[in-house]
């Protein structure tokens, strides 16, 4: 096999010498991104361009870890359009494509709750005591909110000012890539990075606890990009 | 971009991975010291009932000198001579006829009790007996004396005294929700499980006379840092700040841990003396600082900071703490630092450009780092032997995570445990028991 990293690193000198880009496809990778996160709620009613997008995706980021960025551009591209029309499948079969149950198994001691709540509503009322908490997706090794998500953590600081007696903890994850000790750090500083735009917000430091799993609660227990996707999160739970 | 640009963007690239390049084939040469052709001929017995016994020694041994990475170890269906020939009968030509350097050979007597095991090694190229020995015990203890008699032949051979099969190791097995605390021999045998819980056992590690086991737990509400007593099981609080209080290093003076604590708000690197409570902060840094490793002498901490940006692997002086330096620079994701007890050397797991996570170890005085797995799925948690020749860590190569050992040069490499849930986090302890 260390033959095959010779001849790999030879072809990527090679790629270099006839003109390949010499940077990642940012702008192309985050279109991308952005609209195969969108297609997530199209992942069992439209399966087939789902996976072909995932698919894409997956090929494209491999695409630039070996630094063909051309071939990285043109993948992103095409996952993207795949996504697109997982999009509209979904716009156009709104029944077929709702999750008909959101929730998911609840931890064996009752306190562990999984909840599998990738497909949360957008449009969740913040005037419902019992509102279904949004949530919050994070990029691999970062603790920053998607501007995507950023309504969703809007929503949950209405739904704060709309309760005020209210307590929540806000619950840090990461995916399972990384040593144990980094990932609850990680899952802290994601919860943290939650709490922050709660606090200037002016919700009462009081009313947010936070706390990190790390790795430990994975939503999806397996070892793909969708799965790491929904495992990068914080979750609102209730204290009171 | 120009032509010419570009060329010399190729020629940068090259520069910087040669030196990869070169320290991939220093890292084959390394370790073996000269082609050894070891012959283990099967254990006899005088009695039947000891079969199952005798071969499991013979296993053992051969096991042993083989991931020590110095010798080769001979396939026995090759050896012309039977195993029951006599200790003073050996035919030193029919050994050098199937390779041999040298040749163990051995014999169990006796059945109920107490049993014999006679052991002897040979110097096959001189035509002589070098040693043999006559250990006397139950037979479940045998396979310790049999370790002994090999540690005593490595010796002679290399000069290196290897004490890693006196060692036991401990880490977490995880089956869904169920988080078991347990401990093995370094051969994966003897599977002792100290603690279960569904609220997770993360991060375990030694204490330095081997008697007690820290971890972390999220068993009330927040990842605590726990000590248990592997005897009598008694589990002690030691630190619960609030967030994390990861990643227990614990110093040779038995009572000192270095940590993560993140209740300044961002994860920090700190000691804490476990009787006193005393806490000494070691960094300071808007950046995540954690999984500190103290080497034996207790003057340095390693640890992993994303400060540059990504995880990388740091060390700072415990007399004068802002004393940081980096000591990884290539990859953007190292972690999992763990001393050498010699000092020498920091293992560590690092995602290389392949996207896969591998074994390395770091040479402090060299500062060269050399690859211990490649190309053998998700491999992770390095912890070194007390020797430090050995490194131990989890590995997916199979499917499911399990307990696997390797020489430091990693060219051999070997599953030892594999139960039912996912083998993660080993800590070897530092005691030996012989």
């Amino acid at each position: 096999m260390k033959t095959l990293k010779y001849i790999l690193c030879a072809l990527n000198i090679a790629l270099l010498l006839i003109g390949c880009s010499e940077k990642p496809p940012k702008e192309e990778r985050e279109m991308a991104e952005k609209a195969f996160k969108d297609a997530l709620l199209g992942k069992d009613c439209d399966r087939e361009n789902f996976l072909a997008a995932e698919e894409l995706v997956n090929q494209a980021r491999e695409a630039i870890n070996n630094q063909k960025y051309d071939e990285a551009k043109t993948l992103f591209l095409a996952a993207k359009e795949r996504a697109d029309a997982i999009a509209k499948y979904v716009r156009e079969h709104p029944d077929e494509c709702t999750p008909k149950d959101a929730k998911g198994d609840t931890g064996e001691d009752g306190s562990g709750s999984i909840a599998e709540q990738t497909f949360v509503d957008e449009t969740g009322d913040p005037n419902n005591p019992d509102m279904e908490f949004p949530v919050i997706h994070f990029e691999f090794d970062q603790a920053t909110i998607y501007a995507d998500d950023m309504p969703l953590v809007e929503m949950m600081i209405s739904w704060m000012q709309n309760f005020p007696e209210k307590v929540v903890r806000i619950e840090g994850h990461a995916d399972e890539r990384g040593s144990i000790d980094y990932n609850l750090s990680l899952g802290e500083k994601r919860a943290i990075e939650v709490k922050t735009k709660l606090l200037q917000a002016g919700i009462d430091p009081q009313r947010i606890k936070i706390i990190s799993y790390g790795e430990e609660q994975p939503v999806d227990p397996a070892s793909n990009e969708d799965a790491w996707f929904k495992n990068r999160r914080a979750e609102f739970k209730r204290v009171n | 971009m120009s032509f010419f640009s570009k060329l010399a963007a190729a020629f940068m690239l090259i520069m910087i991975s040669a030196p990869a390049w070169a320290q991939v084939r220093v890292e084959v040469t390394e370790g073996a010291i000269s082609e050894y052709n070891m012959a283990v001929s099967p254990i006899a017995v005088t009695d039947s009932a000891n079969a199952n016994l005798a071969e499991d020694l013979t296993a053992a041994i051969e096991r042993v000198f083989d991931i020590t990475g110095y010798f080769k170890i001979l396939d026995k269906r090759s050896f012309l001579e039977k195993p029951d020939t006599d200790f003073a009968a050996v035919d030193f030509k029919s050994w050098t006829n199937v390779g041999a350097n040298g040749l163990v050979k051995g014999r169990i007597s006796g059945s109920s009790g107490d049993v014999d095991l006679d052991l002897a090694f040979y110097d096959v190229s001189g035509a002589k007996q070098l040693f043999r020995k006559k250990y006397t015990a139950q037979a479940n203890m045998l396979k310790t004396a049999a370790y002994r008699f090999t540690a005593e032949v490595i010796k002679t051979l290399t000069g290196e005294e290897m004490t890693f099969m006196f060692s036991k190791i401990a880490f977490v097995e995880k089956n869904g929700h169920q988080y078991n605390l347990v401990v093995t021999n370094f051969d994966g045998s003897g599977r002792n499980v100290i603690h279960s819980t569904t609220k997770t056992i993360l991060l375990p590690e030694w204490s330095a006379d081997g008697t007690k086991i820290y971890f972390t737990s999220h068993e009330s509400n927040n990842p605590n840092l726990y000590v248990i007593d592997i005897k009598s099981r008694k589990i002690t609080l030691v630190s619960a700040y609030e967030g994390l209080n990861t990643s227990a290093s614990a110093h040779s003076d038995n009572k000192t841990v270095s940590l993560c604590l993140s209740k300044d708000g961002n994860s920090e690197i700190y000691s804490l003396d476990t009787e006193t409570k005393a806490l000494t902060r070691l960094t300071t840094n808007s950046a995540t600082d954690t999984a500190p490793t103290v080497n034996r002498a207790g003057t340095e901490v390693a640890f992993v900071s994303n400060r540059a940006g990504n995880p990388q692997i740091y060390k700072l002086s415990l007399s004068n703490p802002a004393n940081v330096e980096r000591l990884t620079e290539q990859g953007k994701y190292n972690q999992d630092p763990e001393f050498s007890p010699d000092g020498k050397k920091i293992a560590f797991s690092g995602r290389d450009e392949f996207y896969k996570f591998d074994i390395f170890v770091i040479n402090l005085d060299t500062r060269v780092i050399d690859r211990v797995t490649q190309n053998q799925g998700k491999n992770e948690s390095p912890t070194f032997s007390p020797d430090s020749k050995l490194i131990a860590f989890s590995s997916n190569r199979d499917g499911k995570n399990k307990l696997y050992l390797s020489n430091v040069a990693g060219t051999k490499q070997f599953a030892v445990y594999s139960g039912e849930g996912e083998v993660v986090t080993p800590t070897w302890s530092q005691v030996t028991n012989q």
